[in-house]
């Protein structure tokens, strides 16, 4: 049965729904809190571009329904992440290194990376190339995304 | 701040044909930005007025125009250098908005990597006229001679008395021009560039990491409802019935609609059209048209050549390339003969977000939102899908994600039309990853037959190259009186019973770079074999194939290229010594010596010293350009893993001449991206199919290059030439990757890859290949 729900969303509480509980979280971040970092890419978890922190690790919200999330659980997109006024280390870095062409895949390579970053503070370049190799980029933008990844390492 | 926020009010009102003024006052523009009134004809404001292209708000911010689509490769962020650079104002003070049918010139297409190019002329001149404009109004308004008149940073001020001054804002700001475009004013020499040739950062950055970015799958708008359409399983297949009740106890549903072969959900909530498009029950014909896989190539080789539209054969742009000489004569003098085929396969576009429109089809006027690159010849092709004069539809175009040729991004307006038609209320359709896969326009199969022969002193005596394959022209590219503008050459007008055909000839895409760059070759025969447009719906082989970054010119550069290496392994010769000896152009061999001198190449025989154990070392190189065209030279670096077969690029060296560069980061940034693009699509990438239907329809299927693949060092070489116009910049350089990766593989191992991808398993097959022949 569709039922509204509250969820944690970069530090709000928000209702969501009426929703069935099968619902993607993907869905209802887009269209209940109308969020836009992340996206629809394959919705079988191969892509990453969906991706947001769940209690600070990347997970793909196309796989996680909203039958699994729990009223406590901390939901970070995004927009959650950093803002132009108070950017991520990521965000600035990725501006940075103009680590982006078309950017639809961007969500999930900053999500991914915040998470990584935030259990390995100073990875070698490997290291960052093994943690967004689930992570699909098609305009191939990276070499950018390492640089901007390896530039953030530290201060993140 | 030079983005406008995406976010569009609904409408305007869109009444009656003929010229229109409308008020373009919508909410996405920034407070800043001014509302001018512009007169829309046929096809969008005119493109010899100023107010067209270019309005300068109170505090002096200059927008732009522009009729341009952004792929995602930064190019509005060097169309606004262009103008910011006329203008004589600061780059930070510019903003871009567009493409809108009613508000924007039409600029045709965004594709072949022409933005700067070709898009940017028109910019340019309207902003060098909208400069000498503004000087004029000071001139007046300061009471001195324009031609004391100097302009720096939006301010014209007088020459020698700078606290005398007067800024853009002040003289027009939220005012009309009302000025022709006359052609008479003459744009800056490029030496006075101070903002065009800057690697300025581009401007949709920050929205893209912020998340806060609009692209067309954000859009959303009052009462807007959800879609998803139900594809056939097979291409041929028609619908016998469709069982309703099999959804009707869904949750939002809305309706389900069928317009032939077309078939969808409209429900309240997206995971709700999901759903229901899952559970539809419909039951479809068989069809199993398709040759088998291994069959491929011998059916397009088999095809008989589409018949030729045109007056005669030289003005057709596929066919017979070059003819010189006698080939046959040339063999029969030449010392050492080669004979081989080549294959190329099928690409997916591979975009990462599956196409997504919006459309508000209503009884006074339809809106669509789009992620097309041609958002005339779009707009046209749905009036005439639905029936209505062509001004009676507004189509606005968002960028979406990166799109590399033709994807989905047309066909699925027509899916939204059809679905909103149907309910009354705008809807969004979002295709599902396996529909983008399994219905969009595909990168042509290809077949190549070469032979070729090099007399006793290692030169060239004939060259022959021919090739059978299908063209990529299914996009409603131009308009009327042109040609295109057809719901026909959309897949999904097609499912829904559009009869008229839509597909035609191409200009000749297909065939370009397939002749040698290299003048001093006598006896060359040079031919392309069309055989048509194809859809999955009609033609002789129904595989959809529509134009992929470069269209038909990577895969020429492979076979010629390789080719060329093939001439000079039998000539003993060293690769680049051999091309340099059939005499490229000079620009050509200035290239060719900037990427040699980088990557420190040093003249020997291919496969020459191979190295032992399980890891072989090989370099490669290839070239391509034109006489008008950019120039690149490609030098790879490969480890090839004999034990595993796995192809690795250590360093690859790109050299290019583009003519004038605008923004050198924004042109090695296109180059990396095609470079590892072309990377993925040579090492991994082939559209599989039964008979049935294409099944690479996910990433595990269909594998593109991840982050542990890429080249360890990526090495770009600018040839900056402001003597030349700007040439293009995103293509070319990514064609370089496929020969220069099978001459880097053969220099490694000594084997010859002609069919690609060159996959570990094709390694493999191809080293026990070789020791088999040497036992």
């Amino acid at each position: 049965m569709a039922e509204t729900k509250t969820l944690r969303v970069n530090g709000a509480s928000i209702i969501v729904g009426p929703a069935e509980p099968d619902t993607p979280l993907l869905y209802v971040l887009r269209n209940d809190a109308g969020l836009q970092g992340p996206h629809f890419g394959c919705g079988l978890g191969q892509c990453g571009a969906c991706t947001v922190h769940i209690n600070g690790e990347a997970v793909r919200s196309c796989q996680r329904p909203l039958s699994a999330i729990g009223p406590s659980d901390d939901i970070v997109t995004l927009e959650g992440l950093g803002t132009a006024d108070k950017p991520h280390a990521l965000q600035t870095a990725f501006i940075e290194e103009q680590a982006v062409q078309c950017g639809y895949c961007t969500n999930g390579m900053i999500m991914q990376a915040a998470a990584f970053l935030s259990k390995n503070k100073s990875p070698s370049e490997a290291e960052i190339k093994t943690a967004l190799a689930n992570n699909l980029c098609r305009c191939a933008a990276h070499l950018r995304i390492v640089r901007a990844v390896s530039r953030a390492s530290g201060q993140a | 701040m030079n983005m406008i926020d995406g976010k569009f009010a609904r409408r305007d009102v869109l009444k009656g044909t003929g010229a229109l003024v409308i008020g373009f006052a919508l909410a996405h523009c920034s407070p800043r930005e001014q509302q001018t009134q512009v007169t829309v004809g046929q096809y969008g404001p005119p493109e010899d007025e100023i107010d067209s292209w270019i309005s300068i708000s109170q505090d002096g911010t200059a927008t732009l125009y522009s009729g341009c689509c952004e792929l995602g490769t930064g190019s509005s962020t060097g169309l606004l250098q262009v103008m910011a650079e006329e203008l004589d104002i600061p780059f930070e003070k510019t903003q871009a908005t567009g493409p809108d049918t009613n508000r924007t010139v039409d600029q045709f297409v965004s594709s072949g990597s022409r933005t700067i190019a070709l898009h940017a002329r028109p910019i340019r001149q309207a902003a060098a006229e909208a400069r000498a404009a503004l000087v004029e109004m000071a001139s007046k308004r300061l009471n001195v001679p324009a031609d004391r008149l100097v302009t720096d940073g939006g301010i014209v001020s007088v020459m020698g008395a700078p606290e005398k001054n007067i800024s853009y804002g002040a003289l027009v700001g939220n005012e009309r021009f009302n000025l022709k475009v006359t052609g008479k004013v003459k744009p800056k020499d490029p030496s006075q560039y101070r903002i065009v040739g800057q690697p300025v950062k581009r401007i949709d950055t920050p929205g893209k990491v912020f998340g806060t970015f609009t692209y067309v799958h954000d859009v959303k708008i009052e009462g807007m409802l959800h879609g998803r359409v139900v594809r056939p399983p097979s291409h041929g297949a028609s619908v016998i019935a469709i069982d309703e009740s099999s959804v009707a106890n869904m949750p939002g549903v809305v309706k389900v609609v069928r317009e032939h072969d077309l078939v969808g959900v409209v429900c309240e909530r997206e995971e709700q059209a999901v759903r229901a498009a899952e559970a539809l029950k419909v039951t479809w014909s068989d069809w199993a048209g398709l040759p088998e896989m291994k069959d491929l190539y011998t059916t397009i080789r088999n095809t008989p050549e589409f018949p030729s539209g045109y007056a005669d054969e030289k003005s057709r742009p596929m066919g017979v390339i070059a003819r010189e000489g006698d080939v046959p004569a040339g063999l029969a003098r030449a010392a050492k003969v080669v004979k081989t085929n080549y294959t190329t396969p099928y690409h997916h576009h591979g975009s990462i977000g599956p196409s997504c429109a919006l459309a508000d089809v209503r009884a006074d006027g339809v809106t669509i939102w789009s992620g097309t690159q041609t958002p005339y010849g779009l707009r046209e092709a749905s009036a005439k899908f639905l029936g209505l004069p062509s001004q009676k539809v507004r189509l606005i175009r968002l960028e979406a994600s990166g799109c590399y040729g033709q994807n989905g991004a047309d066909d699925v307006v027509i899916d939204a039309l059809v679905l909103s038609r149907a309910v009354g209320r705008p809807v969004r359709v979002q295709w599902m990853r396996g529909q983008e896969n399994g219905w969009e326009a595909y990168k042509s199969a290809r077949w190549f037959e070469c032979q070729g022969g090099v007399d006793a002193d290692g030169k060239i005596v004939a060259y022959e190259t021919q090739t059978w394959g299908f063209s990529g022209y299914s996009r409603p590219e131009y308009h009327e009186p042109m040609h295109g503008g057809e719901p026909g050459s959309l897949v999904t007008a097609q499912l829904a019973g559009w009869e008229k055909p839509g597909l035609e000839e191409g200009f000749g895409g297909a065939s370009n770079n397939f002749e040698p760059v290299y003048a001093d070759i006598p006896n060359r025969f040079v031919k392309f074999t069309y055989l048509g447009p194809t859809s999955h719906r009609m033609g002789p082989l129904r595989m959809r194939v529509g134009s992929m970054r470069g269209v038909g010119s990577p895969d020429n550069i492979f076979v010629a290229e390789s080719f060329i290496d093939e001439l000079a392994v039998v000539a003993g010769a060293d690769a680049l010594e051999f091309r340099l000896r059939h005499k490229p152009t000079e620009r050509m061999s200035a290239v060719f010596k900037a990427a040699a001198s980088r990557a420190n190449w040093q003249a020997r025989p291919a496969f020459a010293k191979p190295t032992s154990g399980d890891i072989a070392k090989g370099r490669g190189i290839a070239a391509l350009g034109g006489p008008r065209d950019t120039n690149v030279v490609g030098i790879f670096e490969v480890d090839v893993n004999r034990k595993t077969g796995a192809v690795h690029v250590t360093r690859a060296v790109v050299a290019q001449e583009c003519g004038l560069i605008v923004n050198p980061a924004l042109v090695t940034d296109q180059i990396e991206g095609g470079v590892i693009q072309n990377l993925s699509r040579g090492l991994f990438e082939e559209v599989m199919f039964d008979k049935s239907r294409v099944t690479t329809l996910d990433w595990s299927s269909y594998r593109i290059i991840r982050f542990p693949e890429i080249p360890d060092v990526l090495d770009v070489v600018l040839i900056n030439r402001p003597d030349l116009p700007a040439m293009r910049v995103g293509e070319p350089a990514s064609e370089v990757v496929w020969p220069a990766l099978a001459n880097a593989i053969y220099d490694a191992v000594g084997v010859r890859l002609r069919n690609m991808p060159f996959t570990p398993a094709r390694v493999l097959e191809a080293l026990a290949a070789q020791r088999q022949a040497s036992l």
